[in-house]
């Protein structure tokens, strides 16, 4: 690991802190790291982290008013759940089914037939009803979410526990239409596909550094001190109503914009507060399609960027990181 | 019709058409009670209209009336050698789309022959009566078919008329489609808008010489000429195709009757003016010794180009004085004065031009101008093969009794020998070659293929209208905005390049008009107080104070009193008693009151103001919001009436009732705008906030908004274009204009809402281009269906085995099993 040639280590050690866990959405923060680190965990999670989706669609028929093309893209972007994509194989790897992709250890397939009968109602082909899968771990996520219903496992923290589970609209067929299809679902990254990416949003902030100059703040009537406090867009700071001191209340939820800063200087009272970005402390927001979870979500994309990093390993064996180590010391 | 009682919910003062209150400072300065909202009368315009109701009229008018005046002007035909054997046709009418399978009768839809590249063509039906054999025995033949006329979607004639949503639907057709245009061998042919300037008009303008020349494009059903007087070297001349030199007009006026010197003057006016202008032109008749009729006629023979059968030129110059110079002014029993007369008021109006230039016309003038449509463009073609297949008809019947054969024949088995009618019709419009030798026709891109790319440029297909002749590139004349366009011509919709400013469109409220029957008005001038002109002399006719009324461009006669006249003729108008179209223009410059009915004006509804107050009140409006009320009610009612270019000229037109209008005395204005957003057209009607843009941004998009992909039609997926782009995911606009609404573009919309972050990035700013998320495009930004038709073949062998249409089978490895198979 030590490399003399390089010189200087740049290793640091980061520290998570996890503040809010759910299924499809975690808040954590990352620290003592750069924003180099904290933007390639954002972009692996939204762009390289694997799921499987609908790639190949086999329409026997359909004389919906959907064309086959059409049906086949809104297929390809439905949610699959994708634990185990991490150890399936890329069918273009695959070795025992040559490349082929239609072999158990690549591929999951799907049926679909779906007909409206003459009753006259508009029938409603949907993920949830519809779409049947050959291989329970991978199905449409609001089947998977309405099996766990079943089973009671309901996550206590949904709110939306009670909320639309209809599952998501392929397309309506009336009466005497008819659609049958059979679907390949492969393994694939968000890079070449956004429906292979499991983020729905990864975001990261820097955590502000708020310091609130109490002693100019005090020279404020009341009226200032409020007129100063609302000129944020968005809350931060409060008056604390026993004191009558401003206080901060979510410094998290400061977007950088200097509105009060520049409220500050229009008073006539530059310096009120200061704000910096803390430069190695980060506030990650991530949410997931509900492919996967938002732990499985930030561990993976910590995996696949170890292998990214792995990958520059090896080749640095081949010498030539070598010569950039030596040329950044300027040897 | 509904109650006008006044309604005790009327905001605004009512009881003021009895007795306008005298306006005080305090009355005139009291703010005005909300303003009513007009709005919903262009909805109830359009429902009652419809989009492209110009094309549609106007062949609804030929099918309805046109072609029955064809008929009967022409409508017996006889055997040269034996007059007793003809055939006469007694009625002529259009049935239902058809064709005829196997000697059996189909009625077919439209999209029925936009899939089988068949033309929706409908049987043209006569009532005959012929003579047949040496006796004469007389014979009737009701319902007899001699051709097939193609049909304009959601005429009269057309299945689709007056449909619902519902049946529209049942027969393939999608709900939104204007109509307006026709089918022929399954391709959607629009006939487009002519341009072309006024026929039976005298127009004083300079040619290219920088001579004044008043000219007459003549046009009556049997002929057409052109008739030009010029002044060169201070000598007027009259300039004729069928005389080898130009004659002087005083040789002209002496031909026709007009002997004295002292009468032409008198006819042209007394004016002193006049007469030294006339004076050189008198001189020369004088040198040339031509003092009577039979000399001035014998001067003329001798310069007939073409001497007619036999070449005796001899008598040759007195017919083409009754029948071409002129020619829309009728010579009855050889009377020849009110072709003097309109001969000495050209000559006035053009020795005016030359004592005062404002008086010169200006060709680009909308009023000089007559829009050609469809109908009239498809009754010229009809006239010329009816006359044709009736040609053929009695050549071969002269050639059969030339031959003296003993079986009989008659007409009715030959008019119908050829397919002249179907097969010629369906030609021009299918090539698009209008060529008619009668009227020495020779025209090019007539009808065009109806664009499909998308609903706006299909809309935007039938509101187009092209120049007739010259494009003559450099003259910026023609090109520039006419002033007169207001609210009839779209002022942003015009393309760039060669056909700028040629290319215009129609506003979104423009009618044109149709031929209306003239003999009721010109008797209703009459009793109205117009001289008639035959009681006149030369002197009375340009007395002081009174005007010379025209009628369609003719002479009708004198009136004493003008304005009470206009007066008159607007009142019978607004209540009914003439058609709503009939236009009544007052031009104090020229002293002269232009009474129109012919086809071809553009004009557009008005609110009626009595001193500045419209007559459309609220409770009128509440009326048309519960439905009791049509657009059609407020004609009748005289609350609305229609102005063509012409009569805009007598008004007075306010954007809005309430707003004080700077410099304007508000009692002198007559009428007011119903939405002043009409004066643009459909196309640019898309547009946002157009007001705030530079003027060549809304033309750029008048071009640009028909190239947006989108949904085309409710039957898109029925139809089978050659080639079709769809969109995926197309959108409603977030920002809809009115226009949006009511053409139906938030139904049929084209394109997507993006969103679209504008920043600076480093000073090194891209222009015209955007960076696209691949996400986006991943997910279904912009996603779309190009649908390509092939044509193939289906045939039946016997034995039972035919042709099967199926897709291509691959085999395990996704190769083609037939490789002659198309993908
Ligand atoms: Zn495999």
């Amino acid at each position: 690991m030590e490399r003399s040639a390089a010189g200087a280590s740049y290793q640091r050690f980061p520290r998570v802190r996890i503040r809010e866990l759910k299924d499809e959405y975690a808040k954590f923060e990352l620290k003592d790291t750069d924003a180099s680190m904290a933007n390639a965990l954002r972009r692996v999670m939204i762009a390289e982290v694997p799921t499987v989706a609908i790639d190949l669609v086999e329409i026997e028929s359909n004389s919906s008013v959907l064309n086959d093309e059409f049906l086949a893209h809104r297929l390809g972007l439905i949610p699959l759940t994708s634990s185990g994509a991490m150890s399936m194989r890329f069918s273009r790897d695959c070795d025992a089914c040559d490349g082929d992709g239609s072999c158990e250890h690549c591929s999951v397939e799907f049926h679909l037939a779906a007909r409206a009968t003459d009753s006259g109602q508009t029938l409603e082909v949907t993920s949830t009803k519809d779409l049947r899968s050959t291989d329970p771990k991978v199905c449409p996520v609001d089947q998977q979410r309405e099996y766990q219903q079943a089973l009671g496992n309901v996550d206590a923290y949904e709110p939306d526990a009670a909320g639309d589970h209809r599952g998501i609209l392929i397309v309506k067929l009336r009466r005497g239409q008819e659609l049958r299809l059979r679907a390949i679902a492969r393994k694939g990254i968000g890079k070449d596909h956004a429906k292979w990416s499991p983020a729905a949003t990864v975001t990261f902030m820097y955590e502000p550094d708020i310091r609130i100059n109490q002693e100019l703040m005090e020279t404020l009537t009341l009226e200032e001190k409020q007129s100063w406090v609302e000129s944020s867009p968005t809350k931060v700071f409060d008056i604390d109503p026993v004191t009558q001191q401003v206080t901060i209340v979510d410094a998290e939820a400061y977007t950088y914009d200097d509105e009060v800063i520049k409220k500050a200087e229009a008073m006539g009272k530059p310096g009120l507060v200061e704000i910096n970005a803390k430069e190695d402390s980060f506030v990650f927001t991530v949410e997931t399609t509900g492919a996967i979870t938002a732990y499985e979500l930030i561990m993976n994309a910590i995996t696949v960027l170890r292998q990214k990093l792995d990958a520059v390993r090896l080749q640095d064996d081949d010498g030539d990181l070598l010569d950039l180590g030596a040329h950044l010391t300027g040897g | 019709m509904p109650p006008a009682t006044s309604a005790p919910d009327a905001p605004v003062a009512e009881g003021d058409a009895e007795a306008p209150p005298v306006p005080t400072y305090r009355s005139l300065a009291a703010p005005v009670s909300n303003p009513v909202d007009k709005f919903a009368l262009l909805p109830a315009f359009l429902k009652v209209r419809g989009l492209v109701k110009e094309h549609i009229d106007s062949f609804n008018y030929f099918i309805t009336k046109g072609i029955k005046n064809i008929v009967r002007a022409n409508n017996r035909i006889e055997a040269r050698s034996d007059p007793g054997i003809y055939l006469e046709y007694k009625n002529i009418y259009i049935g239902e789309p058809s064709v005829q399978v196997d000697f059996r009768v189909e009625t077919i839809t439209p999209h029925f022959c936009r899939l089988t590249d068949r033309t929706y063509s409908a049987p043209v039906i006569v009532d005959v009566e012929y003579t047949v054999g040496k006796t004469h025995t007389q014979h009737r033949k009701p319902s007899f078919t001699i051709g097939y006329m193609p049909i304009m979607l959601r005429s009269y004639a057309c299945v689709l008329n007056g449909k619902d949503e519902a049946e529209l639907a049942r027969y393939g057709e999608c709900p939104l489609d204007p109509g307006g245009y026709f089918i022929v061998k399954g391709a959607e042919k629009v006939i487009l808008i002519q341009e072309q300037l006024s026929k039976n008009r005298i127009i004083i303008d300079t040619d290219n010489k920088g001579r004044v020349i008043a000219s007459v494009t003549s046009s009556t059903h049997e002929v057409k000429s052109k008739t030009v007087i010029c002044m060169e070297k201070e000598k007027i001349y009259l300039q004729l195709n069928q005389f080898t030199k130009a004659i002087p007009i005083i040789v002209v006026m002496k031909a026709m009757g007009i002997e004295t010197d002292q009468e032409v003057v008198q006819m042209v006016g007394r004016d002193p003016r006049y007469a030294d202008l006339l004076y050189l032109s008198i001189q020369e008749c004088a040198t040339e010794r031509i003092y009577t009729q039979q000399q001035a006629l014998q001067y003329m023979d001798d310069k007939v180009t073409y001497a007619g059968a036999g070449n005796i030129k001899d008598g040759r110059s007195k017919l083409i004085l009754r029948d071409v110079f002129i020619a829309h002014v009728p010579v009855n029993n050889g009377n020849f004065q009110p072709k003097c007369i309109y001969t000495a008021v050209m000559l006035r109006r053009m020795l005016d031009a030359i004592l005062n230039s404002d008086t010169f016309d200006d060709k680009d003038y909308v009023g000089n101008k007559r829009l050609e449509l469809s109908g009239q463009l498809v009754s010229l073609l009809f006239e010329d093969l009816f006359k044709t297949m009736n040609t053929y008809a009695v050549d071969r019947m002269n050639k059969n009794s030339d031959m003296a054969r003993s079986s009989p024949l008659d007409f009715s088995q030959l008019i119908m020998q050829q397919d002249v009618i179907t097969s010629g019709l369906e030609r021009a419009i299918s090539t698009g070659n209008w060529d008619i030798k009668r009227f020495k026709m020779h025209r090019k891109g007539v009808s065009q293929v109806l664009s499909r790319l998308s609903y706006m440029a299909s809309l935007g297909y039938m509101t187009r209208i092209t120049p007739q002749f010259e494009k003559t590139r450099k003259t910026s004349g023609p090109r520039a905005l006419q002033p007169s366009q207001w609210g009839m011509l779209c002022p942003c919709d015009t393309p760039e390049g060669e056909a700028c400013g040629l290319t215009k469109n129609l506003a979104l409220m423009t009618h044109v008009t149709t031929d209306q029957e003239e003999g009721p008005l010109r008797n209703l001038c009459f009793s109205l107080g117009v001289e008639d002109l035959s009681l006149l002399s030369g002197e009375e006719i340009h007395a002081p104070g009174s005007f010379l009324v025209m009628f369609n461009g003719l002479i009708l006669g004198k009136h004493r009193q003008p304005q009470k006249f206009a007066n008159n003729m607007r009142t019978f108008r607004r209540s009914g008693k003439i058609g709503e179209f009939v236009s009544v223009f007052v031009n104090e410059k020229q002293h002269c009151i232009h009474i129109a009915s012919d086809g071809g004006r553009v004009c557009r509804p008005l609110i009626i103001a009595d001193k500045g107050r419209a007559r459309v009140k609220e409770h009128h409006m509440k009326e048309l919001r519960d439905g009791i009320r049509s657009f059609d009610d407020f004609l009748r009612d005289g609350l609305i009436e229609y102005l063509d270019v012409n009569e805009e000229n007598n008004a007075l037109i306010a954007l809005y009732e309430h707003v004080d209008q700077d410099g304007v005395q508000r009692s002198s204005i007559t009428h007011i705008e119903i939405e002043p957003m009409t004066l643009l057209g459909v196309v640019a009607g898309l547009i946002p906030y157009p007001h705030h843009n530079q003027s060549p941004r809304n033309t750029y998009q008048c071009a640009m908004g028909k190239q947006a992909m989108g949904n085309i039609a409710y039957n898109q997926l029925f139809r089978a274009d050659s080639l079709l782009y769809l969109l995926v995911y197309a959108q409603r606009p977030l920002l809809t204009t009115k226009t949006i609404e009511l053409v139906g573009y938030d139904k049929l919309g084209a394109g997507q809402n993006a969103t679209v972050a504008v920043m600076s990035y480093s000073g090194y700013d891209i222009e015209d281009a955007i960076v696209m998320n691949k996400s986006s495009l991943d997910r279904g930004f912009g996603r779309c269906i190009a649908m390509k038709k092939y044509t193939v073949t289906s045939e039946k062998y016997g034995d039972g085995i035919s042709d099967r249409i199926a897709k291509p089978q691959r085999n395990k490895d996704g190769v083609l099993i037939k490789q002659n198979m198309r993908v």
